[in-house]
């Protein structure tokens, strides 16, 4: 598989920092990865996430957009990519009709087709009974789906999830992360973070782990618990990063 | 076009949805400026039909205290009431408790002292003239008039009464020397043809309002409080768009927006359309209630402008004042409640400063000064230009000047700080 995004030496210092948040991470994304990346709190994994979705600049070194081998411009990359932040980031006063409505046709979606993604979102995500109802009335899982719905209304190439199921029951994590499973055999390259150990483990099959800023381990996830002798991937979070708080 | 239209239409529904935003965005100021021009105009009515409610106390055993409430009666300020048996306490006590504000009390010797004092002067300026000799000269002391009065009057009222009646006791002394010069000169009255002459003629005051234009614009509570009330309302969107711009950037729906292939400068000029809609709105409304229903409840009407053409672009650049100063709250403010204090104090400080609530000329020079820096003085400068003096361009164009340069910085400010952001 052809790499999707190439990092070389990215480090990011924040204005009046002290200290960096990231330091000369190299390490590249390929087509159809199922990718976690993970660390302690404050390990710099939303500084990363950010980096990657063009939403802050690093302050040294280069990402490398690819599509089709070639290298693209960042608004050509936006087009392809789906941002799901942990945040949920729409309007509760509105419906997830109208949220969806709204950030589709910034992608420039036709009405048409966007109406017809909108109904196929909703049924495959369990929300078509409340398609017009505001959701500031929904669940939490409700709304994690709704804010999944919105991430990936572009049909994205290249799906980004900030912890995409912290704060919902069994059910909705479940149905969350089922939808990811289809959409990765579609084609589409998940970049993705969480806490959950057991639920990343399932998921994803290569890891970037990172610690103050600087990236420890990364490779196939089971050939990385193999080589660190690590029965499981908490276990080997442990054993790399420490069981001391970090915050 | 169609992402800018899909940005204001949830722009719209993000509104719909506020209802305590429009509340305070349409029906405040509307109440605002029924209450205001209600009650201005009540004062007005107060003062200038037979309104101001006047206790008289004659207690004069002459008749001059007739003769001085006839004239308060015929001057048409007071509504008398005469109660000559009411004792100083009980004056106290009715003005405390019946809901009067002032009592006038003529003592037992009012006629007899205006009478010495006339006699007094007359002699003297007779005697100065050498006309007659006077042999002894009588001290006259003050005529003791009181004035009581409801402690809950506000001093500028109060002494306003005591000066007119001061002036219409002038009147009845006046006359009452001008008979004693008469009667000292051995007549036995004023020939009626020169009391004619002196007491007819009196020396009107023409009031001329200072207006550029060719049309008779009269100054009214509505011509007043319209304008100032709409401003006013145009500020205080502050609470619905900074409280939305904090709301927007706290859920992360702006960070969203970054990895969207749209221009961030779309959400911002989408604000810009659906809020200078909504100020636009807000004016038309409350010029219309000031047009057409003000008359139907006894207010005076609103008369527009003659200059349509500097109605609307004062109107549009207070509409973009408000909303650049809104959006500047929502950029700066760290939360919704921050946003919804800060805003809705600031502007009624600038408001107060500005001269909304009471007109900036009854302040001391340095308030004067500090007003200026409100967006909100600039903008009621504006509209008294239009509604009140006539709309001249050259008036205009300090107010048109200051609120082009009051919207520049806004708009810096939020650009910068946003950049600082790294949304834009």
């Amino acid at each position: 598989m052809s790499n999707v995004i190439e990092l070389y030496n990215v480090s990011k210092k924040y204005p009046k920092a002290t200290r960096f948040s990231l330091k000369d991470i190299t390490f590249s994304i390929k087509q159809g990865d199922k990718i976690g990346i993970f660390g302690p709190n404050g390990a710099g994994k939303t500084t990363l996430m950010s980096i990657l979705c063009r939403i802050l600049p690093q302050t040294t070194g280069t990402v490398d957009y690819k599509h089709n081998d070639a290298s693209v411009d960042s608004m050509q990359f936006l087009h392809s990519i789906g941002y799901v932040p942990q945040d949920f980031s729409f309007y509760p006063e509105l419906t997830p009709y109208q949220n969806l409505m709204y950030f589709g046709t910034l992608y420039s979606i036709p009405k048409g087709e966007l109406k017809k993604r909108i109904n196929e979102l909703m049924t495959v995500l369990g929300l078509s009974h409340v398609t017009h109802k505001k959701i500031h009335t929904f669940s939490g899982g409700m709304k994690r789906r709704v804010n999944l719905a919105i991430g990936i209304i572009n049909n994205p190439a290249i799906l980004f999830l900030d912890e995409p199921t912290v704060g919902v029951d069994v059910q909705s994590k479940n149905a969350i992360m089922a939808y990811l499973e289809e959409l990765n055999a579609n084609g589409t390259t998940v970049v993705y973070t969480s806490h959950h150990m057991n639920e990343a483990e399932h998921f994803c099959n290569t890891i970037v782990l990172i610690d103050q800023g600087e990236l420890i381990v990364q490779g196939e996830i089971k050939e990385v618990i193999e080589q660190h002798n690590a029965s499981d991937l908490q276990a080997l979070f442990l054993q790399l990063t420490g069981s001391e708080y970090r915050d | 076009m169609r992402k800018l239209g899909a940005s204001i239409y949830k722009e719209i529904l993000l509104l719909i949805n506020d209802k305590v935003g429009l509340l305070l965005m349409f029906m405040m100021p509307i109440l605002l400026v029924f209450i205001i021009t209600i009650v201005q105009d009540s004062t007005f009515k107060l003062v200038n039909d037979n309104n101001i409610e006047l206790i008289v106390v004659n207690k004069d055993k002459g008749a001059l205290g007739d003769s001085l409430i006839s004239i308060l009666e015929q001057s048409g300020t007071y509504k008398i009431t005469t109660k000559n048996e009411l004792t100083e306490a009980q004056i106290e006590k009715t003005l405390l408790s019946d809901n009067q504000l002032l009592a006038l009390v003529l003592p037992e010797s009012f006629t007899e002292s205006l009478t010495a004092k006339a006699k007094s002067i007359s002699s003297e300026m007779l005697s100065e003239f050498e006309i007659i000799e006077v042999t002894e000269q009588k001290s006259v002391g003050a005529i003791p008039i009181a004035l009581y009065y409801d402690p809950v009057l506000q001093d500028n009222f109060r002494m306003s009464v005591s000066h007119s009646i001061r002036s219409f006791l002038s009147v009845l002394e006046n006359r009452l020397m001008i008979e004693q010069l008469y009667v000292e000169m051995g007549f036995d009255e004023i020939p009626t043809s020169m009391e004619k002459k002196f007491f007819d003629n009196q020396t009107t005051i023409e009031q001329i309002s200072a207006n550029s234009s060719s049309g008779d614009v009269i100054p009214t509570s509505t011509q007043h409080n319209v304008p100032a009330w709409s401003i006013f309302a145009m500020f205080f969107m502050v609470i619905s768009l900074g409280g939305n711009i904090v709301k927007e950037r706290l859920s992360g729906s702006f960070v969203r927006l970054q990895t969207i292939p749209s221009s961030f400068s779309l959400v911002l000029i989408s604000k810009m359309f659906t809020y200078l809609f909504v100020a636009l709105l807000q004016l038309t409304v409350i010029f219309s209630l000031g047009k057409f229903v003000f008359p139907l409840i006894g207010l005076p009407s609103l008369d527009l402008p003659s200059n349509i053409l500097g109605l609307i672009l004062v109107s549009a650049l207070s509409a973009f004042a408000a909303i650049s100063f809104a959006m500047l709250v929502g950029t700066f403010a760290k939360t919704v409640e921050q946003a919804n204090g800060f805003g809705a104090v600031t502007i009624i400080i600038l408001a107060a400063i500005g001269g909304v609530w009471v007109p900036t000329f009854v302040m001391p020079a340095y308030m004067q000064t500090i007003g200026n820096i409100s967006p909100l003085h600039w903008c009621l400068e504006g509209y008294y230009t239009l509604f009140l003096k006539g709309g001249d361009w050259y008036l205009l164009s300090p107010t048109i000047l200051f609120l082009i340069f009051f919207i520049l910085a806004c708009q810096i400010l939020i650009y910068s700080k946003l950049k600082i952001q790294n949304y834009i």
